[in-house]
């Protein structure tokens, strides 16, 4: 499998989504995310977001067009380079994601353990890293149904930014968050920009990235006749 | 009040009184016809025969799925054996006082009763061959697979269950995780390993405790070694490969059967659906595996 270093790190070619398999429009979608660009996605819909997120990570059918994640077509690859080239991207959503028979340690370190052949050490010395960056005390070792909102909030942004993602797909992270979060995470983007990732920031309202104006490259609407381009300026 | 509100809803019940109502006063409407009402019926023959087929053959291919992938050294990596050794400590650490006790109380009920009987009988040169066909070669592998399906496939079931039903398989698969490489393929081996060791230690355990039982009670005189010496004796040469692969057997389907019966449960399912759907299975399974070794074919 050969990934493509250079050009677009996701690409939407008229991708039509099935509308069975995913209650997004069967509409065309189109959209082209260069490394270090910071799209922003505004959709009301939470479950509509989720879905689109999916898109992007090739989990959802097509029944046109393509999806292609760093010059290569979702619909082309096998099971295996699918799941290799799914552990690139940095995730958050909304939907349930911590799996209480693994400690969030283990959640958050998952995708690094699995993927990569990187040492013991260096993954949980990264992931303490992040966890006090995202201002918590440390890795946290208990069951995720045992830590707050917010602590699963955060401890979701240390999983989403571990290792060295080539696409970050974030579903409403600063929604009900704290003023320190928030320094933090745009603190994170930033850094994971500057390192070439590209990022699909995925809001609700409006008001959440304003403070990060100037560093959006593109913004979108997500509506019922596809992904809309709005003028930023 | 009328008087169907005024009975309420008994806890545990499935019958929900006000959709029994509405569906009572629909078909209320509805005359009887006799080929609608035998197509229904085959409908639902034909529905429950499919979904059972349907399992079946999701079965064989996992069954295939875990073998081909244990022996691809690509599949064994931190995440995989990280949940192997959890579950295999689980199995093996958490199910072995279970495991001991239950081979001791078969000591107690069967083998030293067997051992009274045969002697009282004059047929005392048998007891080998009768202890190992009947205590190691069907009893054991039965109640080994309970324990395993009770304690530890149960869990798979409901954890594997819940997983599916609130969307984090989905989240695993954005992750690039496979569930089947992640959760079956760890689990099932580990199930397997852990279905043969319970096994081995059950049958010794009752093996034992039926002879120290025979030996105060004095049926039996001769030494612990004599009487190993006779049970070996009464195992034929397919009795070493046919015990052992029925213990494999049995921990490697309830660890299939568990998992799978979890990650296939709907979006209607709970734990009142899946738990008695995962228990009898696993007990079908356990006996149908059970049945299968014991053909003389």
């Amino acid at each position: 499998m050969d990934t493509r270093a250079t050009g677009p790190v996701l690409e939407l070619n008229k991708a039509v989504p099935s509308f069975d398999e995913s209650g997004l429009p069967p509409v065309p979608f189109s959209m082209r995310l260069m490394p270090g660009d910071c799209a922003v996605v505004e959709a009301r819909d939470a479950s509509r977001t989720t879905i689109f997120a999916d898109m992007c990570s090739g989990l959802v059918p097509l029944t046109d067009g393509s999806v292609k994640f760093m010059g290569l077509d979702w619909n082309e690859l096998h099971d295996r380079e699918t799941n290799a080239l799914r552990g690139r991207i940095g995730r958050m959503t909304r939907r349930q994601s911590w799996a209480d028979f693994l400690g969030t340690h283990m959640g958050i370190m998952l995708q690094q353990l699995h993927h990569t052949t990187r040492d013991m050490e260096d993954v949980v010395a990264e992931a303490t890293r992040l966890s006090e960056w995202f201002g918590l005390p440390g890795l946290p070792v208990l069951r995720p149904t045992m830590l707050s909102d917010g602590d699963l909030l955060r401890a979701a942004c240390v999983r989403a930014f571990m290792g060295r993602p080539r696409l970050l797909l974030l579903e409403d992270p600063l929604e009900a968050s704290s003023a320190d979060l928030e320094a933090a995470f745009l603190g994170a983007l930033t850094t994971a920009r500057d390192k070439g990732a590209g990022v699909i920031w995925l809001v609700r309202n409006n008001a959440v990235w304003q403070g990060y104006r100037q560093g959006i490259t593109s913004m979108w609407r997500l509506a019922d006749d596809g992904l809309v381009a709005v003028r930023t300026g | 009040m009328s008087e169907s509100n005024a009975n309420p809803r008994e806890p545990g019940s499935d019958r929900d009184p006000i959709l029994e109502a509405e569906s009572k006063r629909q078909t209320q409407h509805t005359p009887f016809v006799l080929h609608v009402w035998v197509r229904q019926k085959l409908a639902l023959l034909g529905r429950l025969t499919r979904h059972q087929l349907w399992f079946f053959l999701i079965m064989l291919g996992a069954c295939w799925g875990v073998v081909f992938e244990s022996f691809r050294a690509h599949s064994w990596r931190r995440t995989v054996r990280y949940e192997f050794g959890v579950t295999l400590n689980s199995v093996v650490g958490g199910g072995l006082i279970a495991t001991l006790f239950a081979g001791t109380l078969t000591g107690v009920a069967a083998v030293s009763q067997t051992i009274y009987w045969l002697g009282l009988a004059g047929l005392a040169k048998m007891t080998g061959s009768i202890l190992v066909n009947v205590v190691v070669r069907e009893i054991a592998p039965i109640l080994v697979g309970i324990l395993l399906l009770g304690r530890n496939g149960m869990l798979s079931v409901t954890e594997l269950g819940l997983l599916t039903t609130s969307g984090q398989i989905r989240s695993f698969q954005a992750q690039g995780l496979d569930p089947f490489l992640l959760l079956v393929l760890p689990r099932t081996l580990a199930f397997t390993v852990g279905g043969f060791t319970l096994g081995i230690l059950f049958s010794f355990a009752s093996l034992v405790t039926g002879y120290v039982i025979s030996r105060i009670s004095g049926v039996i005189t001769n030494p612990v070694w004599t009487f190993f010496y006779d049970v070996v004796g009464g195992m034929s040469g397919a009795d070493y490969i046919i015990i052992p692969l029925k213990f494999i057997t049995v921990g490697f389907v309830v660890g299939v059967g568990g998992c799978l019966t979890g990650l296939t449960a709907t979006n209607q399912d709970n734990l009142r659906t899946l738990l008695p759907r995962g228990f009898s299975r696993g007990l079908l399974i356990v006996m149908a595996v059970s049945v299968l070794f014991s053909l003389d074919l």
